[in-house]
């Protein structure tokens, strides 16, 4: 039977978490396979943010800084609004909830913002993409410092000596900033490399998060998160993700009309300013908290991530369908000028080129005419003339792909 | 005698009933090991059988495939069932209203189609793991990929459990697994074989044809295919041998069996073939991408990961590079003819290596690691580039993994090609032979 078209399908890698946190429920590791995990997910961690740092486009934040109090304003749904409204919760929360699921609903409040979902949700829903890739991308450079920082400030008085420790700073900066600023300084001699090769990091980049996520459940198994937590917790995580996440919108939505941010603007606040990050905040919790902890702490994470991802998805195409019918012609006359299936062979081809019909707000971010999109906002800007959008799973293989076709095409034009 | 000549000469004669061979054949393929079959079509099979029994006992002529059992890769239209190409997306899809031209001929014929057959979703790739239906194993050796697009068709004949089956090659996905599992193989000159009832994917470079175990049987379906004769063959075939691209990144027992072979001919090189294979490369992202832009932004998860991601970026092609390459391949066709003007057959690798293993499907291009499902077909793409007939054939080396060549011909040359192959077979130089090991007896 057809899925409905206009749900979101579940992503694939939240399965995969799910397929590890079973394994580590039914085959915990123990002991001496216990300390081997510590170990390697530490690695794994390193690792993590050692990519992060050699990912992150300093020149995309560069480009897009102009539009300050946008950016302003998102940063500060990021790690001001979203804070007291994790503050608020686990206040309410703290009575009737497990304390470490309240430090865990807290934690993803101070987390940044992802960075390739916000885009596609920003492009799908035809908002300003240029200025969602700058606000993302600084909200992950800004957060490398600011979310332990702010983990201390709101979490260590909230849940006493069992939950933070400030000797994890050491551990932060070993972890965390050290690997992130050696690889972004790195970017120069690698990040060429990176950017060909997303699709052979990306197994290294999920998989050191499943093997943190095994290690830290493995942990929490042992210590017995069974035996504390039942469905009825986990229905109690659920609808406080969905009031955190819908305050924060809403919060969002009238500052935006407060400010009478232009359409475009308002659709980056939205979906920048209401995502966390589950590839930072995994190992940041792994950095953060005691071992026997994490696996408590990143549960609300887990849930929020999915549930965020439904939420946007669906208000996306909302956003999409209700933009402003001046782009509507623009999709069809491109889908008149695209290749018919079953026309193409004939050569020479004369096909008008999409370029002039491309809206002016998309053109200018498309690319020169004839120029393969290769950084994530020419991607979006592309897929959105033809009707597209890229899902957050498939952007690094997207990007790849289009880095192969993009050498062919040089050598073609050679 | 040859597989498929057999079975049509003893339902002929009244010796086996094309029902007892369909229900053989049907049983067997129920319990192939190879993750081969995708639909098994039990009561099609049998009434075609029963027709083609009927008109024996009649003392009618029900055709030179009298009785044959036969598959078909996942994207022939079969009447009454949703045409897949593979992917999950038509699963549920309306059955077809007929049967695909090819199928509709060799039912004419008398053959008897049992089974639909694995293949990468939409035909992107050269090493049909599908998300849906699994990988199709290698019948030499089941840890290893049997290649593809056209995977299924290649190992279920390669495996003897049918005579005959029939592919579709955009860019290779006939000669690669052909040549990965050691059987005969036919990319025809594009346009020759009818097309009418098959899912396309870049129709610039698309054709169907046959995989079977020896030449003989190749020549008939070719035939019946075609709905024409052979053109007769006088005298010695001129024959070259492919230099350049076509020797590097190959195996060196291909290369060597190509010089002895023919070992005075020529050495040809073609101009620019890495331009030829890229301008290839974009044609077939860029019309992939644009026949299935409308699924991909209505149900983009829907499809298989690995073929979403290739479909996706090729959507998002400019179209100035689809009408460069075009228009490149214009000309380039232009300068390779008149180059191979003078010879009937020319000789080149079609796969880079043997099959890969299924636990790392990767090849070495130009000494690194490669995936296998984007570049088997570094070989064969440039000849379907400018729609030239390529027959893979295998070289006979029982006991060992397979391995291959293709024989290319100019247009509508193919019975220069099945001339020349059917020396080197009666050579013993090509020739399939039956996989060995224990998982034989389980196969048959």
């Amino acid at each position: 039977m057809r899925r409905a078209s206009f749900l979101p399908s579940v992503d694939p890698f939240l399965l995969w978490l799910m397929g590890v946190v079973t394994a580590a429920s039914l085959l915990p590791a123990r002991g001496a396979a216990a300390s081997a995990f510590d170990v390697l997910a530490d690695i794994a961690i390193a690792l993590l943010f050692f990519l992060h740092g050699a990912k992150l486009s300093r020149e995309a934040i560069v480009q897009g800084v102009g539009n300050w109090r946008l950016h302003l304003m998102v940063l500060a749904s990021t790690y001001l609004w979203f804070p007291l409204v994790g503050l608020a919760t686990g206040a309410v929360a703290g009575g009737w909830v497990d304390p470490l699921l309240v430090s865990g609903l807290m934690f993803l409040t101070l987390l940044p913002s992802t960075v390739q979902s916000s885009i596609a949700f920003t492009a799908m829903a035809r908002g300003n993409v240029a200025a969602a890739v700058c606000s993302a991308s600084l909200s992950n450079l800004i957060g490398i410092v600011l979310t332990p920082l702010l983990v201390g400030v709101v979490l260590h008085p909230a849940t006493g000596a069992g939950g933070f420790d400030w000797h994890a700073v050491r551990g932060i900066v070993e972890q965390l900033l050290v690997p992130f600023v050696a690889g972004h300084l790195l970017r120069p001699l690698i990040g060429k490399w990176v950017d060909r090769h997303k699709s052979i990091l990306l197994p290294v980049d999920r998989g050191s998060i499943l093997l943190v996520v095994y290690t830290a459940f493995s942990a929490a198994v042992v210590n017995g998160i069974w035996q504390k937590l039942d469905l009825a917790d986990l229905a109690s995580l659920l609808g406080l993700s969905a009031v955190i996440l819908a305050a924060i919108m809403v919060v969002n939505f009238a500052l935006a009309k407060l400010a009478r941010l232009p359409r475009e603007d308002a659709v980056v606040l939205l979906f920048c300013g209401s995502k966390k990050s589950l590839v930072s905040g995994v190992p940041m919790a792994g950095a953060l908290f005691a071992p026997a902890q994490v696996g408590m702490v990143v549960l609300p994470l887990m849930i929020f991530h999915q549930l965020q991802l439904f939420v946007c998805a669906w208000l996306a195409a909302r956003y999409g369908r209700a933009a402003p019918d001046a782009e509507a012609p623009v999709a069809a006359a491109v889908q008149e000028v695209l290749p018919a299936p079953a026309a193409p062979a004939v050569a020479p081809l004369v096909v008008p080129v999409a370029a002039p019909v491309v809206a002016p707000a998309a053109a200018a971010t498309v690319g020169a005419p004839g120029t393969i999109p290769r950084a994530p906002e020419e991607i979006a800007a592309a897929a959105s003339v033809r009707g597209l959008t890229i899902p957050p799973e498939c952007a690094e293989g997207v990007s790849a792909n289009l880095a192969l076709l993009a050498e062919h095409a040089a050598r073609l034009r050679r | 005698m040859s597989a498929v000549l057999a079975v049509s000469e003893r339902v002929r004669a009244g010796d086996i009933s094309a029902t007892e061979v369909a229900r053989h054949t049907l049983a067997a393929l129920a319990a192939e090991p190879f993750n081969a079959v995708t639909r098994l079509l039990e009561d099609r099979a049998l009434d075609e059988a029963a027709m083609v029994d009927q008109i024996v006992a009649a003392d009618g002529d029900p055709g030179p495939l009298a009785g044959v059992p036969y598959g078909v890769k996942d994207l022939f239209d079969v009447a009454g069932l949703p045409t897949t190409a593979g992917s999950a997306l038509y699963a549920g899809a309306a059955g077809a209203e007929n049967d695909a031209e090819a199928v509709r001929r060799l039912r004419a014929a008398g053959a008897v189609l049992v089974a639909t057959l694995n293949m990468d979703e939409f035909a992107y790739g050269f090493a049909t793991i599908n998300a849906t239906h699994g990988t199709t194993r290698n019948p030499h050796d089941p840890t290893r990929l049997a290649g593809g697009s056209s995977g299924g068709s290649a190992a279920i004949v390669a495996a003897g459990l049918l005579p005959f089956s029939l592919g579709s090659d955009t860019n290779g996905s006939i000669r690669v697994p052909a040549n990965l599992t050691g059987i005969f193989g036919l990319k025809p000159t594009h346009g020759d074989l009818p097309m009418g009832g098959t899912f396309p994917f870049a129709e610039s470079f698309d054709d169907i044809g046959p995989f079977t175990a020896d030449i003989a049987d190749m020549r008939v379906l070719w035939e019946v295919l075609a709905g024409r004769s052979l053109a007769e063959v006088r005298g010695e075939p001129r024959v070259a041998r492919l230099s350049g691209w076509f020797r590097e990144n190959a195996d060196p027992d291909v290369l060597a069996a190509i010089d002895a072979i023919a070992p005075g001919a020529p050495l040809v090189e073609l101009p620019e073939v890495a331009r030829a294979r890229s301008a290839a490369f974009l044609m077939t992202a860029w019309e992939g991408g644009a026949l299935h832009r409308e699924a991909l932004a209505r149900e983009p998860m829907a499809f298989d990961p690995q073929v979403r991601d290739r479909l996706l970026a090729g959507a998002l092609l400019p179209d100035e590079i689809g009408v460069e390459a075009q228009a490149f391949r214009a000309a380039y066709k232009a300068q390779v003819l008149d180059l191979i003007a003078g010879y009937d057959v020319l000789l080149a690798p079609a796969a880079p290596c043997v099959a890969p293993p299924i636990a790392d499907p990767h090849i070495e291009i130009d000494g690194a690691p490669a995936p296998a499902r984007a570049q088997l077909g570094i070989h064969t793409q440039p000849i379907s580039f400018i729609g030239l007939p390529a027959l893979a054939v295998p070289l006979y080396r029982l006991g060992r993994l397979p391995l291959g060549l293709q024989l290319i011909g100019r247009p509508h040359g193919e019975a220069a090609l099945f001339a020349f192959a059917a020396r080197l077979e009666e050579q013993g130089i090509v020739g399939s032979w039956e996989p060995g090991g224990a998982y034989r007896g389980a196969a048959a």
